[in-house]
C-alpha cells in the first residue's frame, strides 16, 4: 500500500522534471555567439557556388545573419529544387537532417561544438545545359508584350506589396509599359509552403502574349521548370489560368496551363534536338483574363 | 481564527497577490513592445479620452449624436470598457497627475490591474472552496503560465474580459450561496461590465444556464408548472441589469441603438479568417483543426499545472457523476450530492471550461489570436489544480503517518510539495519575458522544439520593443523604418515613450524603408522575400532570439544596395 501511497510525489516530481527540462530545451539549440563562431568552419568547407543547406530549416535566418549574403545567393536561397547541385554543406542542429538531401553521400561530417558540418554530395547532379534565370539579361534575351518590344533598363521602379501586396519588382528589368506589373524580371515568389522561388515575373499582357525569347540558348533533351504565382495572394483559386507555352525554334514543345490553387509546381517538355543543340527559346506566356496574374516560373535545359 | 480574522487573512493575501502582480507587471512593462491591436486601442482611448474631456468642459455638446459618433466610432466594433479605463488611466495619471512614466504603461494599467484582479480574485474563490495553500497555488499557477503573463501587461481585453467571466461566476455562486438579492444584483452589475469589456460575454450564460439546468432543473421545472418563477434571482439580475450597464457605459449605442448592436454582433460572427500555423500547416480558411486549442493548452501551459488540473478535475467528475451512477445501478433511489454546495460549484467551474472551449469545437471558428482565445478557462483549470494539489496534499500526508516526526514532517511535505509544482511555471514565465507568446513547454521541446513541430511563433509584432535597443543603436539618423506587423499607432506609442528614438519614422513602405523589421509567422514569409529583393541582402544584421530560435529580425538597408540583379 506504502508504494501506493508514495504515487502522490509523482505530481511534485513532475514538477521538478518540468524544470529540468525547461533548463535543457532552453540551452539545447545553439545561441547567436556560436552561431558566429560557425563561420570559419564553413567557409574552409564550402566551395565555389555550393549550396548550403539549414536544418532544421526555422534556424536558417541564424546562418544568413552568421555567414553573410556569400553563403547564401538568392538563387540558391530560391532553388527550385536541389537537382543541380554536386555538393552541398549541411549545418545540422538538434539531431535534425535536411529531408532534400536524403540520399545524398557525406563525403566530410565535422561536429563543432552544436553544429554537425557535412559535405554531401549528389549521387546523380544533373548536367545543366543553360540555365534560363542565370542567362536572363539584356545580352542573351529578348521581350516582346503583344507584338511591342519590352526595353532593358537598370532604373525600373521599385516597388514591394508587403503581405498584401505584390512580390518585390526589381530596378533590372525589361520594361514593357508603364504599369508597375508590366515588365520581366527576377524576383522571388512565395509557395504553398511558404518558401522563396527565385523566378521570372511574366505577367500575361492585357492582350496578346508575353514573350520571353532567348536566341542562343543551349539545349538538352530536357526542358523543364517550375510556376506559379503567389501562393498567399491567390491560394483561393479564383483566378484565372495562366498558360504557358515553349517554342525551340518556333516549333511549339507544348503548352502548360497553371491554376492558381495548385501552387508551385513543375512542367517538362522533351526538346527533340540533340544535346547541345543552339536554338532560340520563346516562353510565351498569356491569359483570358489577366487581371492580377503575377505569373512566375524558371527554367533550365538539361 | 474567528470568522472575520479569517476574512482579513484572505483579503490580506488576495490584496498582496493583486499588488505584487501588478509591480511585477510595471516593472517588467518597458521591455515589451506594443502589439498590433494596443495600437488600435491606443487610438480608440485617446479619442474617447478627448469625449470624456469635452463632457466635463461642455457636456450638451458632448452628448449630442454628431459629437458621440465623432468621437465614439473609433474602434466600435468593441465595447468600452477598458478602453474608456486606459482613456482615463492616460488622462488622469499621466497627463493630470504624472504618477506613471509615460503615456503607453498608462493606457497599459487598467490591464494589468485587471490581470491583478484576476489572480486575487481566483485566490478569494480558491481560499473559500478549497483552502488558503491550494488558492494560493491556483492564483500563483494562473500569473505564472508565459501567455497570461505576456497578454496581462496589455492595453487589450483578453485577461480583463477573463477576470470579468471569473468575477461574474463567482458572484453568481455567491448568489446561489447567500440567497436574497445582494449577490444577485452584484451578479447583473457585474454581467453588465463583463459584456462591456468583450463579447466572450455572449457565451457565458449558456454555462450559467446550463448549471441551472443541471442543478435545481427539476425545482425550476416543477415551480414553473405550479406558477411560480423559481429562477434564480441572478439570472434575472443578469437579464436586466446586464444590457443596461452596457447600454450606460457606451454612448456609441445611445443612438440608432438597434442597428449598431446588430453591426456589433456582425462583426464578431463574420470574422475574417487569419492565418495560424499549426504543427506544420498554415491555417486560413475552414475547417481549422479542432485538436488546435486542446494540443495548443497542452503545448504552452505548464505541464504540472495541467496534471494537477486533470488530478482535480478527475476527482470532480467522479463526485458528481457516481450519484447518477449509483441512480443507475439502482443502489439509490435518487440522485443526491454530498455536500451539493461543494458539487455544484465544482459544475459550475467545469460547465466554464467548456464553454470557453466551446467554440473551438466548431470547425468554422476562425482562429485569429492563439491562446488568448480560451484564457477565460485558465482559472476555472487553476482552481481545479488547487484540488489536485490538496489531494497531492492529502495523500502525501498519509504517506507519512507512520513517521515519528509526522506532524513536522507533514508541513514540510506539503511546503516541499508547493514549492515543486510552482517552480517549473514560476521559472518558465520569467524567461519567457518579453518573448512570452513565443514561449513553448518542455512537453513539446521547448521553444526549439515547437519551432520544429510547426507551432505559431509569434503574432501581433509585439517582438519590436525587445529589438527596440538594437534599432536605437543601428539605425541611421531620421531613418525610415518598416514596421511590418507592428501598426503604426504601436510605433508612434513606442517613439512617443522614448523607447525607439525620436528621429525614426515608421512606414509600411519596404521600398521607402533604410531599417526593416521582420517578425515571423509562416505566412509572413514572403515580406521577408520582399525585403531580400528590395535591399539587396538576405543577411538580418539582428536578430530577437527566444531560446535559441529566431523570432524577429531586423535588416539595415545595404548603402546604395542594388535590388536583385541577374547573376
Amino acid at each position: 500500500m506504502r508504494p501506493l501511497r508514495l504515487l502522490w510525489w509523482s505530481l511534485p516530481l513532475l514538477g521538478l522534471a518540468e524544470l529540468g527540462g525547461h533548463v535543457y530545451f532552453s540551452r539545447r539549440a545553439p545561441s547567436l555567439a556560436q552561431w558566429q563562431q560557425l563561420r570559419p568552419a564553413v567557409e574552409q568547407l564550402r566551395g565555389a557556388g555550393e549550396l548550403v543547406v539549414v536544418a532544421p530549416s526555422w534556424a536558417e535566418p541564424l546562418a544568413r545573419h552568421a555567414l553573410g549574403d556569400a553563403a547564401f545567393p538568392l538563387e540558391q536561397l530560391g532553388r527550385a529544387d536541389v537537382t543541380p547541385f554536386a555538393r552541398a554543406i549541411e549545418i545540422s542542429l538538434l539531431g535534425q537532417r535536411a529531408p532534400e538531401l536524403e540520399g545524398w553521400r557525406p563525403v566530410v561530417e565535422e561536429q563543432h561544438g552544436k553544429f554537425w558540418l557535412r559535405v554531401l554530395e549528389n549521387p546523380q547532379p544533373a548536367r545543366l545545359s543553360y540555365d534560363f534565370l542565370r542567362a536572363f539579361g539584356p545580352h542573351s534575351a529578348r521581350v516582346t508584350s503583344d507584338g511591342r518590344p519590352c526595353a532593358w533598363t537598370t532604373t525600373g521602379r521599385a516597388t514591394a506589396g508587403g503581405l498584401h501586396g505584390p512580390m518585390a519588382s526589381p530596378t533590372q528589368r525589361f520594361q514593357c509599359g508603364g504599369g508597375d506589373a508590366e515588365y520581366v524580371g527576377l524576383t522571388l515568389l512565395d509557395d504553398q509552403d511558404y518558401r522563396p522561388r527565385y523566378c521570372l515575373w511574366a505577367h500575361p499582357p492585357r492582350q496578346g502574349q508575353l514573350v520571353i525569347e532567348f536566341p542562343e540558348a543551349t539545349l538538352g533533351p530536357l526542358l523543364r521548370g517550375y510556376g506559379g504565382l503567389s501562393w498567399f495572394l491567390m491560394r483561393d483559386g479564383a483566378g484565372t489560368p495562366v498558360e504557358l507555352e515553349v517554342r525551340v525554334d518556333g516549333r511549339s514543345l507544348g503548352r502548360w496551363e497553371h491554376r492558381d490553387e495548385q501552387g508551385w509546381r513543375g512542367f517538362e517538355f522533351a526538346t527533340g534536338v540533340p544535346a547541345g543543340t543552339r536554338a532560340t527559346v520563346e516562353f510565351r506566356v498569356s491569359s483570358a483574363d489577366p487581371a492580377q496574374r503575377q505569373f512566375c516560373f524558371q527554367a533550365d535545359s538539361r | 481564527m474567528t470568522r472575520r480574522q479569517a476574512w482579513l487573512t484572505d483579503l490580506s493575501v488576495a490584496a498582496l497577490l493583486l499588488t505584487a502582480y501588478v509591480a511585477l507587471l510595471l516593472a517588467t512593462a518597458p521591455t515589451l513592445g506594443y502589439a498590433r491591436d494596443e495600437g488600435f486601442y491606443f487610438q480608440a482611448a485617446r479619442s474617447y479620452e478627448a469625449w470624456f474631456k469635452l463632457l466635463v468642459d461642455r457636456p450638451l455638446e458632448a452628448l449630442e449624436q454628431a459629437t458621440i459618433d465623432r468621437y465614439w466610432s473609433a474602434n466600435r466594433e468593441h465595447p468600452p470598457l477598458m478602453k474608456s479605463l486606459f482613456a482615463l488611466s492616460h488622462w488622469l495619471l499621466f497627463e493630470k497627475w504624472r504618477l506613471l512614466p509615460d503615456a503607453g504603461t498608462a493606457m497599459r494599467l487598467p490591464g494589468m490591474v485587471m490581470g491583478g484582479l484576476w489572480l486575487a480574485t481566483t485566490y478569494a474563490w480558491g481560499a473559500k472552496a478549497i483552502g488558503r495553500l491550494p488558492a494560493v497555488i491556483a492564483a500563483v499557477s494562473l500569473g505564472a503560465m508565459p501567455a497570461t503573463f505576456y497578454h496581462s501587461h496589455l492595453d487589450c481585453f483578453d485577461v480583463p474580459v477573463a477576470t470579468m467571466w471569473l468575477a461574474t461566476t463567482w458572484a453568481y455562486a455567491r448568489s446561489l450561496d447567500a440567497g436574497g438579492w445582494r449577490w444577485a444584483v452584484a451578479t447583473g452589475l457585474l454581467y453588465g461590465l463583463f459584456l462591456a469589456t468583450k463579447h466572450n460575454a455572449w457565451i457565458f450564460p449558456l454555462a450559467v444556464l446550463a448549471h441551472v439546468v443541471l442543478t435545481r432543473g427539476r425545482a425550476v421545472w416543477s415551480g414553473w408548472r405550479r406558477g411560480r418563477a423559481s429562477l434564480p434571482a441572478a439570472l434575472l439580475a443578469m437579464a436586466v441589469l446586464g444590457p443596461l450597464v452596457l447600454y450606460g457605459s457606451w454612448p456609441w449605442l445611445w443612438h440608432d441603438t438597434g442597428q449598431r448592436l446588430v453591426g456589433w454582433a456582425a462583426f464578431h460572427l463574420k470574422h475574417d479568417y487569419y492565418n495560424m500555423e499549426f504543427l506544420g500547416r498554415t491555417y486560413w480558411k475552414p475547417p481549422m483543426p479542432l485538436g488546435y486549442a486542446w494540443v495548443m493548452t497542452a503545448a504552452t501551459v505548464p505541464t504540472v499545472t495541467l496534471a494537477l488540473s486533470v488530478v482535480g478535475l478527475s476527482g470532480a467528475v467522479r463526485r458528481l457523476v457516481t450519484p447518477y451512477w449509483r441512480r443507475w445501478r439502482r443502489q439509490a433511489e435518487a440522485v443526491r450530492w454530498d455536500q451539493p454546495q461543494r458539487r455544484s460549484t465544482e459544475l459550475l467551474w467545469l460547465l466554464c471550461i467548456l464553454a470557453s472551449y466551446g467554440p473551438w469545437l466548431s470547425p468554422g471558428t476562425p482562429i485569429f489570436g492563439g491562446t488568448k482565445h480560451w484564457l477565460t478557462a485558465y482559472p476555472f483549470l487553476c482552481l481545479f489544480a488547487a484540488q489536485g494539489f490538496a489531494a497531492v496534499c492529502a495523500g502525501l500526508t498519509r504517506g507519512l503517518e507512520g513517521a515519528t516526526w509526522a506532524a513536522r514532517g507533514r508541513r514540510a511535505g506539503v511546503k516541499l510539495a508547493a514549492a515543486a509544482v510552482l517552480v517549473a511555471p514560476v521559472v518558465m514565465t520569467a524567461h519567457s519575458h518579453p518573448w512570452g507568446l513565443s514561449a513553448y513547454v518542455p512537453l513539446v521541446g521547448g521553444a526549439p522544439g515547437a519551432a520544429t513541430l510547426g507551432l505559431n511563433r509569434g503574432f501581433w509584432g509585439y517582438q519590436t520593443g525587445a529589438l527596440a535597443p538594437f534599432i536605437n543603436e543601428w539605425a541611421p539618423k531620421n531613418a525610415s523604418v518598416y514596421v511590418h506587423d507592428t501598426a503604426l499607432q504601436s510605433w508612434e506609442q513606442l517613439r512617443a515613450d522614448g523607447r525607439v528614438r525620436a528621429d525614426l519614422r515608421g512606414t509600411l513602405s519596404i521600398v521607402g524603408s533604410s531599417v526593416a523589421l521582420y517578425h515571423h509567422e509562416a505566412h509572413m514569409a514572403r515580406v521577408e522575400q520582399q525585403i531580400w529583393v528590395v535591399y539587396g541582402s538576405v543577411s538580418p544584421t539582428h536578430l530577437g532570439v527566444y531560446d535559441g530560435v529566431p523570432v524577429a529580425w531586423l535588416y539595415l538597408r545595404p548603402a546604395a544596395a542594388p535590388a536583385a540583379a541577374p547573376p
